[in-house]
């Protein structure tokens, strides 16, 4: 594929993807309040024909389809107001439009897989359908009127001149007849890009054939009779005009009054002045309608608002951000240009050239220089953050279908989504944190409302779902009120399978909600509902180590339970400390080191096999020495010649042996060498590496791969 | 991401070259008493008097890492890499020794080799395959540049793809 498809296709995505999940956030709020506004159904329409038009240009068949057809429903309820649905239909509805969204997620994820688009998707269509027939048999009085009066004219010499000219019957004031150039091909799509460009107008016009962005063969008609613009507005002429003149391949253009509405009854010659310039309406509706659903809509949508006041939400649609979308990769390349700046700004002030020179101007001119690289290191960071509100209102989603599929009445209370975290971060995440909610919807949640009710609570469960920064992490909850976790079972679990490493009567709270997270836990029979947790907990935990997260369970019986995930904000930077072994230096990041202490020879104690192991705050510890483990050469390997750092991540904890503390400095993350991806560098305690202030390279430990690697 | 785009710059300016002349041209080096040969389209630069940290974990033919310019480079003894015995630093030869940043196929890599000879240019044609009973590590062709004169092409895949096997 060469570039040019290639970006338009992730244009194509990027855009596709992001109006996905502005409709699921919107369907999730309308569904609370079980109705649309009309704002709402404005912008499913929006949507559906933005997704319809980018996937007839990608030749996406099955996402065209679809979009086309939800966009023709939407089109009916847009002009015949929600109200006109039965309050029964209006659920039925929903589920609709969540199957259909299904579907068109599924589309676009086989796109972006590359596999084949389904062909046969007659099934959600006829769907749609028989819902559009459904509300439609209802009775449509000021339709079928507006019509018939329409219809009712004498024919004139003018009128036959249209005829002549093939125009289509509409009820516009104003024609523009647009004829292509002779064999410039793919007239329809031409068209279809016209009226693309005149939709950025805002225009109030139809067109005619009207199906031109999915029916090829209309090209032909196109060809015979020309493609048509039927215009409501005088003075909309001259900008229409406009944009042809500035469109290729278009050989004339005509303007022509329509003759007929000179007869017809003043409606359709007053044009609607108060009907939305913004919308495009679809020719088999005939202008006056629209008037009137206009003015029909308008009571409506303050009806739908007032329950929506009254409920104590705000049902306005998503707000539209303005944002611009930048390849992650560019914006990795300039974290790591600033990177390197910051790096380049104190080699320079701190150069042994000027050590000892008296450079007053020099000086002052460094101070600013540092002060702006500093400002443009903050912002080139800022730049990769994003919210998290994008994954939390998945989870908005997995609730509302689980709640229907257990029978459960759950509300998922959101706090905190405009927190923000690097974007690599908000990835790894999105994963654990569904699981996490799955789980307390499937197993944290009673049964029934009646058995919160005889437990006294409320019988609606809540799960709340919050975000907070604390300094360098993100700590993200997921709280349920319901059953919480019986540590009783919970062990008798663990020492069925066997997990147990110590007498059952050692084990504390913590540790017992610990064993949660191992591997094997509660894999082969389902737990009871009581502590049903542990399903896949251990993939949670390593997916949210693997971005440097921890994760910890609590839990009271009957009161409900708590995951919390801790996540730094940033992986591409590091407060660490630097440290010295023989003559390389080494980065342990801050977050990790509990403690550094000296100690005396008398402190250390033996075990069987000899290692070493030190007592810190009433706990034993074994020393990792990383002159050994790394095969450094250093003059220091007596214990009380060196320093001890007591380092910590998760659950594993332990002290490791360097040389000399350097001291604590931010650092840029640095992958290693792809190069040397193969040497399996990862799991030897090796996370990366940094340049330090003096152009040298400093490793960075991975606290926790390093003592696995040192048990093996 | 830089060094891509300088990457693609380079490889079109090298096709544009290669539809003219129709000619390869390879800069040679020494590395244990025997001369090689690589592509100029993987040569980035030669540097010398690098300080290279220490890698712990990897074979002992990986050198370590250097810092070019804020980019992370491994290095790559050609010596060891081929079996031979690491060059002595204290010996005269130090003072030629140096490293050949190559980039292929985008990902970077730096061999220490004994001394850097010349650029030569070469018609695709005079290069011949190695004797399948002698067949090296790291070679996959034999340049003879004159009578006297035959250098083997280094094996840049290789260098990188035995990699990721083991």
């Amino acid at each position: 594929m060469d570039n040019g498809t290639d970006s338009m296709l992730d244009m194509y995505l990027f855009e596709t993807n992001s109006l996905m999940e502005q409709l699921d956030e919107l369907l999730i709020e309308a569904e609370k309040v079980e109705d649309f506004s009309t704002d709402d159904v404005n912008e499913i329409f929006r949507i559906m024909h933005t997704i319809k038009g980018s996937s007839a240009m990608m030749e996406f068949g099955s996402l065209n389809q679809i979009a086309h057809h939800i966009e023709d429903l939407f089109f009916y309820i847009r002009e015949n107001g929600m109200d006109a649905i039965a309050p029964d239909l209006k659920k039925n509805l929903f589920n609709l439009m969540f199957k259909s969204t299904d579907m068109l997620r599924s589309e676009i994820e086989k796109v972006e897989n590359n596999e084949p688009l389904t062909v046969n998707i007659d099934n959600i269509i006829g769907e749609i359908n028989s819902f559009l027939n459904k509300i439609s048999n209802q009775p449509d009085a000021t339709d079928s009127s507006e019509s018939a009066e329409a219809a009712s004219d004498t024919p004139s010499v003018e009128e036959l001149n249209m005829e002549l000219a093939n125009c289509p019957d509409d009820n516009a004031p104003f024609f523009i007849k647009v004829l292509f150039e002779e064999g410039c091909g793919m007239e329809n799509l031409r068209a279809f890009m016209l009226v693309n460009a005149l939709q950025d107008l805002q225009l109030n016009f139809r067109f005619y054939p009207d199906d031109v962005e999915t029916n090829s063969g209309s090209s032909q008609t196109i060809i015979d009779n020309g493609f048509f613009l039927a215009l409501e507005e005088e003075d909309h002429i001259e900008k229409v005009i406009g944009v042809i003149t500035s469109t290729s391949h278009i050989q004339s253009y005509e303007v022509i009054e329509n003759a007929r509405l000179k007869k017809a009854d003043a409606p359709a010659t007053d044009p609607s002045p108060q009907a939305e310039p913004a919308n495009i309406s679809k020719p088999d509706a005939p202008a006056p309608a629209q008037v009137a659903s206009a003015g029909n809509a308008e009571p409506a949508a303050k009806q739908t608002q007032s329950p929506a006041a009254n409920a104590g939400r705000s049902h306005a649609g998503p707000v539209k951000q303005s944002l611009i979308s930048v390849n992650l990769s560019k914006l990795d390349a300039l974290v790591a240009i600033v990177g390197e700046i910051v790096i380049t700004e104190s080699m320079v002030t701190s150069s042994p050239d000027i050590q000892g020179l008296k450079l007053d101007n020099f000086m002052k001119s460094t101070r600013q220089l540092r002060k702006l690289t500093k400002d443009l290191q903050d912002i080139a960071m800022s730049l990769r953050m994003v919210p998290v509100s994008g994954v939390f209102q998945k989870m908005n989603r997995i609730v509302r279908d689980m709640k229907q599929k257990l029978n459960k009445d759950v509300r998922l209370t959101i706090i905190g989504e405009d927190t923000e975290v690097d974007k690599s971060i908000v990835d790894g995440i999105s994963d654990p944190i569904m699981h996490i909610v799955r789980n307390s919807m499937d197993h944290g949640v009673e049964v029934s409302s009646e058995e919160r009710i005889a437990a006294g609570k409320d019988p609606q469960a809540e799960i709340i779902l919050s975000a907070t920064h604390t300094g360098s992490e993100v700590i993200i909850k997921v709280e349920d009120d319901g059953y919480g976790m019986d540590t009783e079972k919970i062990l008798a679990k663990a020492a069925g399978n066997g997990m147990l490493t110590k007498p059952e009567s050692e084990y504390t709270k913590k540790e017992i909600l610990g064993l949660l997270l191992l591997p094997g836990f509660s894999t082969n029979e389902q737990v009871t509902e009581y502590s049903g947790r542990g399903v896949g907990m251990d993939v949670v935990k390593r997916n949210v180590e693997s971005v440097g997260g921890t994760v910890s369970i609590s839990s009271e019986l009957g009161q409900g339970s708590c995951t919390t995930l801790k996540i730094p904000l940033t992986m591409a930077i590091v407060d660490g400390m630097e440290i010295a072994v023989g003559q390389s230096i080494f980065t342990v990041p801050i977050a990790n080191i509990r403690q550094s202490f000296k100690v005396s020879n008398e402190d250390v104690v033996y075990d069987a096999e000899g290692n070493e192991i030190v007592k810190c705050m009433d706990e034993f510890y074994p020393i990792i020495r990383v002159h050994q483990l790394y095969n450094v050469e250093t003059e220091i390997t007596n214990i009380e010649d060196g320093i001890l750092i007591w380092v910590e991540a998760s659950d594993t904890s332990y002290c490791l042996f360097v040389d000399e503390l350097l001291g604590e400095q931010q650092v840029v993350v640095k992958p290693l060498p792809a190069y040397l991806n193969s040497f399996n560098i990862k799991n030897s305690g090796i996370s990366g590496c940094t340049i330090l202030g003096n152009g040298n390279i400093s490793i960075i430990l991975d606290i926790l791969s390093l003592y696995e690697m040192a048990q093996y | 991401m830089a060094e891509d785009i300088k990457n693609v710059i380079d490889d079109d300016m090298d096709e544009s070259v290669e539809v003219v002349v129709e000619k390869e041209r390879f800069l040679t080096f020494r590395s244990a008493d025997l001369t090689f040969a690589v592509n100029t389209k993987y040569v980035i630069e030669i540097i010398t008097n690098h300080a290279i940290t220490t890698l712990p974990m990897v074979p002992e033919y990986i050198k370590g890492i250097i810092n070019l310019r804020g980019q992370i480079i491994p290095i790559v003894d050609i010596r060891l890499r081929l079996g031979k015995p690491s060059i002595d630093m204290e010996m005269e030869s130090s003072d030629t020794c140096c490293i050949i940043v190559l980039d292929i196929d985008s990902i970077s890599v730096g061999i220490i080799v004994d001394s850097v000879s010349q650029v030569v240019d070469s018609e695709l044609s005079k290069i011949s395959p190695v004797p399948v009973n002698n067949q090296q590590e790291l070679v996959n062709g034999m340049i003879s540049l004159d009578v006297n004169n035959v250098v083997l092409l280094l094996d840049c895949q290789q260098l990188v793809d035995a990699q990721m096997m083991s």
